[in-house]
């Protein structure tokens, strides 16, 4: 253990800066504290899209945790980032485990945020935030894709409390603000209104998409028969789709789905799945 | 400021279905719930929109609607367009956003008839809540906040309930019975929802806003939600 585990939890900090340096996207800053890293930038498809694994070597987060990400796009700059296991969240006798995540595109600049699931184990106290900040003509891809309790291993989420954000804001104003409260045993983890006894949900925001995708998104998402439902909508200045089921793997492949139609038309550039993404 | 018998008849006549915005047309994704299966009967839809009174409306209209109250009371425009704002981006369907934005500017096109000026840039503004403008008519009508508070979720609830016997076999008792048992979800939300922070601002519900986004699609419809 390092100093940065204190008797009130690990405190993680990262902090991403993106440049665009002729044709190529670097990764200009990078500064950690606490266990947060990445692994060194790829580039798949070119020295355009900077692509970035973002790491948390504890591999689970307890009560008391503090975990900050901060990426900046400057701009021209054009960066994927994902992570390459899902997020846990263990259970807590008492503090909460925070993790705020703030993504700041400027115009010109294109982000794709895709990482894992974030999976709640029953018990769990957490709050978890994703702000995405657009400048101008900034555009945006990305998903969240949340888990609660661990369905393979039968546990349900009857007790712990989970507080998500997802929002996405242009300009300083807000185009999109999911603020998700899942308290175990309170009836939005059961209603037909709520989470409809599904353990997984799922979002993927696409801001600065042309219009006209929303009738082929329906008609690719089809969920397999069973539980599972998925919506799409193009609300003012942004398209969300939805997922709602028994699966968060079934989540992020109907989610790559999307992705994969969405990707030609609002980054002009074909699918290129994250090695990440066949486990 | 108490309620009075002057300022009785204003919040009764702002929570009247007669209020002229056209709010009967939306059902706020219960017919599609109701197409699903989700709500069938007297007990399920009982379930619906109880459920939804005291978790969305409960956490994010009631708080988002005090501040947009305290706002117009404190004369602060610019405070009520960031509540608007963040009340609107939190509707999770295309559907939703246009119920509320033409229920909004209708609400602010009847206040500037009745001489409110306030009401003005608000009729054809891209994005309008109808809690924005109730909680000014609430504000120039001198009706005490949690009262306004009250009979803003008290609407919407009548709308829900009416919207149900629409949709299904619902008998005009099975109606009283539902209204009756929202009053004490009404008192609670409204206790909650005028102290809750800042920070605890959100009800997000996921199978409404699927609701929401199913009903586009949906090919009999009674409803524009």
């Amino acid at each position: 253990m390092t100093s940065t585990a204190s008797a009130t939890g690990w405190q993680a900090h990262l902090h991403l800066g993106f440049q665009r340096q002729a044709q190529r996207t670097i990764l200009g800053q990078c500064a950690h504290r606490g266990p947060l890293q990445v692994q060194r930038p790829f580039y798949p498809e070119g020295k355009e899209v900077c692509h970035v694994a973002i790491l948390h070597p504890p591999g689970g987060v307890v009560g008391g945790d503090r975990l900050r990400i901060d990426a900046t796009l400057d701009s021209g700059a054009h960066a994927l980032l994902t992570t390459p296991a899902a997020g846990k969240f263990y259970r807590s006798a008492g503090s909460f485990a925070r993790q705020r995540q703030h993504l700041t595109v400027a115009t010109g600049a294109a982000l794709e945020w895709l990482p894992q699931e974030n999976i709640v184990y029953q018990g769990a106290r957490i709050h978890a935030s994703t702000r995405i900040d657009l400048q101008g003509d900034a555009r945006f891809l990305g998903w969240e894709i949340l888990c609660l309790g661990r369905p393979a291993a039968g546990e349900r989420f009857e007790h712990g409390e989970c507080r998500q954000h997802f929002e996405l804001w242009r300009d300083g104003e807000p185009l999109y603000l999911e603020q998700g409260r899942y308290t175990g045993g309170e009836p939005v983890l059961a209603a037909h209104w709520g989470l409809q006894g599904q353990p997984a949900s799922a979002t993927l925001l696409a801001a600065g998409s042309p219009p006209g995708l929303v009738a082929d998104l329906r008609a690719a998402l089809e969920p397999p028969a069973g539980e599972a439902r998925v919506s799409v909508s193009q609300l003012d200045g942004v398209l969300v789709c939805r997922y709602l089921g028994p699966s968060a793997t079934m989540a992020r492949q109907l989610l790559i789905l999307a992705w994969g139609l969405l990707r030609p038309a609002l980054l002009n550039r074909p699918p290129c799945p994250s090695r990440f993404w066949t486990t | 400021m108490s309620l009075t018998l002057s300022n009785l008849p204003r919040l009764l006549q702002l929570c009247s279905p007669s209020l002229p915005v056209g709010a009967y047309a939306y059902s706020q994704g219960l017919e599609c719930a109701v197409e699903r299966g989700w709500v069938r009967d007297e007990a399920s839809a009982g379930d619906w929109i109880l459920g939804l009174l005291g978790h969305g409306v409960r956490r994010l209209d009631l708080p988002v609607f005090a501040r947009l109250y305290r706002s117009w009371r404190a004369a602060d425009p610019e405070a009520a367009r960031r509540w608007n704002a963040r009340l609107y981006a939190s509707r999770e369907a295309a559907e939703l956003q246009r119920e509320d934005r033409h229920l909004g500017a209708a609400l602010a096109r009847l206040l500037t008839d009745l001489g409110i000026v306030e009401a003005e840039p608000w009729r054809n503004a891209p994005r309008v809540c109808f809690a924005t403008l109730f909680g000014l008519a609430a504000v120039k009508w001198d009706i005490p906040l949690p009262e306004a508070a009250a009979g803003y979720a008290w609407a919407w609830t009548e709308n829900q309930v009416v919207a149900a016997t629409r949709l299904l076999p619902l008998g005009q008792t099975a109606c009283q019975r539902l209204l009756a048992a929202a009053g004490p979800v009404i008192a609670s939300a409204v206790e909650e929802g005028l102290t809750l922070a800042d920070e605890d601002i959100g009800g997000a519900a996921p199978g409404l806003a699927l609701a929401g986004a199913l009903h586009e699609t949906q090919y009999s419809r009674l409803f524009r939600s």
